[in-house]
């Protein structure tokens, strides 16, 4: 029984595929946690490592509070089932529960009971003496988990246990290994490719696509707000339907321009965290809607569909059709008009027949269309609002404030385009707009939608703002983004700096100091860091260029240190920044406090630090 | 034949019955020639072995007069080169060879076709594709060199008391580059799935414990199909045994020397023909008694690796 933590896990193979790429997950006691993807998408990869049958080409593997990553796979305490169940053909199913507690030198009358009340809880009893080709594949099942359970493992490790069952024997399967969790109460972490199967075990589902984490969340996160088009469509079955759309706002209604040509219009309110950008018909959008949220009306709603296959599976129906009113010639090809209704009616529709399809309003997803994100995350990245600048004023957001001097010195006065994130507005007295809705969102935050314009800027709120009020706040104009015509002309200031340098070694009494070789001056490396380097590079890592980055807030002026020289301050007026020439390199550092001018030396902690490996970007410690 | 077909029309077809048996008449006829050239010189020593009717010379009859063992009566008594016994002597000695390298060679071809199937490290590939490409080469390319290399360290060329050295080096010759040809092992061991492997791992067994608790009770037909190998190898080898053994020293003979020489070496005689024979009827005796109980194993590790099953 134990947590695990998975930190910037990467696994790249000598030909320099990376197979999993940036892993990062804390997996608390007891939790069922499920790793599903497609074929190829580094889950049994991923799993493999915990178990240490791969090693970990970078990243922190913990189990409880231990560093696993050289720990052999013996020592974890682990207990893993396999695909093909694994089971010694030679041994007797007595034998192949023990073989494990008997290689751990346990006395034999404890082996005994071990296997006897895991044979019991698994009901093979009975099987005990018999060999494993004598078993059908879901008792061989059993005993695989049988297997497992008598080592009473810390965490256990499923690699698509169930793939080799027919599909009645693997839905009770399914229904048994979940009671089994909740008897054993210990860590699972299970391996499928089976949405199903992720859905119906899994207390938290982690997607993957190609080495890449899509979505780690509870299974109906997952269904009802996928972050992207990939989740959204492997979720649920039949899958979600996908229409390449163009959405146009007038007044309080966006209109939804489906590719037949109809209109699907949708209340605003529904869909107010898409930005604004994407709601003037410019851009492609991907609308998303699941077959269970279409439903067949009498009355006419202005979509169509022909109806092209029914199955009929008794408890539902499930309709093909296509969008519009008449069916082109047929061809497996995707027109990008094919629609799939599930309905618990019980239908008599025959192919030819058109239907009038609603849609449910409340369940509509929108992606865009090259990056395949939610347009709707539960919290936007930034909303749009008009900036102008003029005789020494920023106006926006209904109010104006006298312009900072990087702003005065970086835009000529006009008019321009604000990206505000939710995370510059803070309380204040700037500005003023009313508090239209209050949403609790994950974390335990409060997003209030603030309304100016007929559109939300969106701000995160303590417990005093009530909706219906106006809420009095200030911009951080380091955070915001100014865009003319479509070009920014004023990046955001991060949070992150980062610097390139060259990794040291340097002999001491038998051991090694290691060093980062930033411009002028090495900054000591941790110990362990420096060991982790030079496991993941080899010795080719003394000659190398690394990617330092480090956090701002973690720099600090000292006596001795890195040398700079002060090139600029940049003055938001809340917020100053010193631009830092090091080197060939330029960095900021936050200069509030004290004058900032010619030689300064700067202190950067080797913890601090991470290092990234730059031809194949990623991150080693 | 003719058939009619829907439009009326009518078309010759030949018969498949009757081309089928055609077909089998040639292949039986091609195959029979082809047994009989293969058989018929074994059948003629062992009709000469059996021979009683003129046991001292190279009879040109084809089947023999009158059937008796007398030549197997003179192989076991007689003797030859002024050895005692001899026949007796070097069949033992051919008997330890092969036991010898059977064992060694077993455990290293087991062991290397592991290591190539089961783990991975660095040179395995290089290493692999080395054995293939040395395999390319006949062994007896090496002969001369084995045969200079022993003769330094006084494992070959031995007379008198210390003639056994010669058996010795005949041993180590035949058994220390068995680890070469692991490739069928591998083949089979391949086919074990490698999920066994990494189970054994996780329930705390050692890489050789996993050799010896997982691989190898799972592995009998690879392991009977080794043995035989190499127990055949240097049972039926001569001209290694020839090289490293020499002529100085009868007594520590194999059984295919010391035909040899009873046919064609320094007191050659063709009266010896008959007991010749015998001897290789007695040579065959084991190898075919073996294969006979090991025959299912035999073909099951032949075709191992063939079909990943």
């Amino acid at each position: 029984m134990a947590d695990l933590k998975l930190s910037h896990i990467y696994k790249v193979y000598e030909n320099g595929h990376k197979a999993v790429n940036d892993f990062c997950i804390d997996i608390q006691d007891k939790e069922f946690i499920v790793f599903v993807g497609p074929s190829g998408c580094g889950k049994s990869t991923t799993l493999r490592m915990i178990a240490g049958l791969e090693t970990i080409t970078a990243g922190d593997l913990f189990i409880g509070d231990t560093l696993v990553n050289d720990m052999e796979p013996k020592d974890r305490d682990i207990a893993m089932v396999f695909q093909n169940y694994a089971l010694y053909p030679h041994m007797t199913v007595y034998e192949n529960m023990a073989f494990g507690l008997r290689n751990r030198h346990m006395p034999e009358e404890e082996i005994k009971e071990r296997v006897l009340e895991a044979a019991r809880i698994l009901d093979i009893t009975d099987y005990l003496p018999r060999k494993p080709k004598a078993m059908s594949g879901g008792q061989r099942q059993r005993v695989a988990l049988g297997r497992a359970i008598v080592r009473n493992p810390k965490v256990f490790l499923l690699d698509e246990p169930l793939s080799n069952l027919d599909a009645k024997l693997r839905a009770a399967m399914r229904t048994e290994i979940t009671k089994l969790h909740k008897r054993l109460q210990t860590t699972f972490i299970y391996v499928t490719h089976d949405q199903v199967e992720a859905m119906t075990m899994g207390t938290r589902i982690v997607v993957m696509k190609l080495g890449y984490v899509q979505q780690i969340d509870t299974p109906m996160t997952l269904y009802n707000k996928p972050y992207n088009k990939f989740v959204a469509g492997f979720i649920g079955t039949p899958q979600m339907n996908f229409f390449d759309v163009k959405l146009n706002r007038e007044g309080d209604i966006v209109n939804v321009l489906l590719p037949d040509g109809s209109m699907l219009p949708l209340p605003y309110e529904k869909v107010s965290k898409i930005h604004d950008s994407y709601i003037h018909g410019e851009k492609d959008v991907i609308f998303g809607i699941r077959p269970e949220h279409i439903s067949i009306v009498e009355e006419e709603t202005g979509v169509k569909a022909v109806v092209t296959a029914v199955e009929r599976l008794g408890n539902e129906s499930i309709i093909y059709g296509d969008l519009g009113t008449s069916v082109g010639e047929f061809t497996m090809a995707d027109q990008g008009k094919a629609v799939i209704i599930k309905t618990v009616q019980d239908v008599t529709l025959e192919p030819g027949t058109i239907i009038n399809l609603k849609v449910n309003e409340n369940k509509v997803h929108f992606f865009d269309k090259e990056t395949e994100i939610t347009l709707m995350l539960e919290v936007p990245e930034y909303s749009s609002f008009p900036l102008k600048k003029e005789g020494g004023k920023l106006e926006m957001l209904g109010g104006n404030v006298p312009v900072n001097p990087v702003f005065e010195a970086g835009l000529a006065d006009g008019e321009y385009e604000a990206e505000i994130p939710p995370s510059a507005i803070v309380p204040g007295k700037q500005f003023s707009l009313k508090v239209q809705e209050i949403e609790e969102v994950s974390g335990g935050r409060r997003l209030a939608y603030l309304s100016y314009d007929n559109r939300y800027l969106f701000a995160f709120v303590d417990e005093s703002v009530k909706k219906g009020a106006s809420y009095s706040f200030d911009v951080k104009f380091d955070k915001i983004a100014v865009l003319k015509g479509g070009e920014k002309v004023m990046e955001p200031i991060g949070e992150k700096e980062c610097l390139t340098g060259s990794f040291k070694r340097v002999a001491v009494n038998r051991n090694y100091d290691f060093y980062y070789g930033l411009a002028g001056a090495d900054i000591a490396a941790p110990a362990a860091n420096g060991y982790k380097i030079n496991a993941v590079e080899g010795d080719k890592c003394y000659k190398k260029t690394y990617k330092y980055e480090f956090e701002r807030a973690k720099i600090a002026i000292a006596e001795e240190g890195l040398p700079a020289s002060v090139e600029e301050i940049l003055d938001y007026g809340a917020k100053k920044y010193a631009r830092l020439a090091v080197g060939a390199e330029k960095i900021l550092i936050d200069a509030d406090e004290g004058e900032l001018a010619g030689e300064v030396k700067l202190a950067i902690a080797g913890e601090d630090i991470e290092v990234w490996q730059m031809e194949s970007d990623f991150r080693i410690c | 034949m003719i058939a009619t077909g829907q439009d009326g029309t009518k078309k010759k077809y030949r018969s498949q019955k009757g081309a089928a048996i055609t077909s089998l008449v040639i292949h039986y006829v091609v195959l029979t020639i082809l047994a009989l050239i293969w058989v018929i010189p074994i059948l003629w020593i062992i009709l000469n072995a059996f021979r009683g009717d003129a046991p001292n010379s190279v009879s040109g009859d084809f089947f023999p007069k009158s059937v008796g063992v007398e030549a197997f009566h003179l192989l076991f008594t007689k003797s030859y080169y002024g050895v005692d016994f001899a026949f007796l002597r070097w069949f033992a000695n051919t008997l330890i060879v092969a036991v010898v390298d059977c064992v060694i060679s077993t455990i290293l071809v087991l062991s290397v076709a592991y290591c190539m199937s089961k783990l991975r490290f660095k040179m395995r590939k290089p290493f692999m594709n080395l054995t293939m490409i040395l395999g390319l080469f006949p062994g007896f390319m090496s002969m001369i060199a084995i045969y200079f290399l022993l003769k330094s360290i006084g494992l070959s060329g031995q007379t008198g008391p210390n003639a056994w050295l010669n058996v010795v080096g005949l041993c180590l010759a035949y058994s220390a580059g068995a680890g070469m040809g692991y490739q069928v092992a591998k083949g089979f061991f391949d086919v074990i799935p490698s999920a066994l492997v990494e189970s054994a791992k996780l329930d705390g067994c050692s890489n050789f414990k996993i050799f010896w608790k997982i691989m190898l009770p799972l592995s009998k037909p690879i392991i009977i199909y080794t043995a035989l190998m190499s127990f055949t190898g240097p049972w039926m080898d001569f001209i290694f045994a020839k090289v490293i053994i020499g002529n100085g020293a009868p007594e520590m003979w194999t059984v295919s020397v010391g035909l040899y020489n009873m046919m064609f070496g320094g007191q050659a005689d063709a009266s010896l023909f008959t007991e010749f024979a015998a001897g290789c009827v007695c040579v065959g005796i084991p190898i075919v008694t073996l294969f006979m109980f090991m025959q299912k194993y035999y073909v099951e590790g032949v075709t191992a690796g063939a079909v990943k099953g």
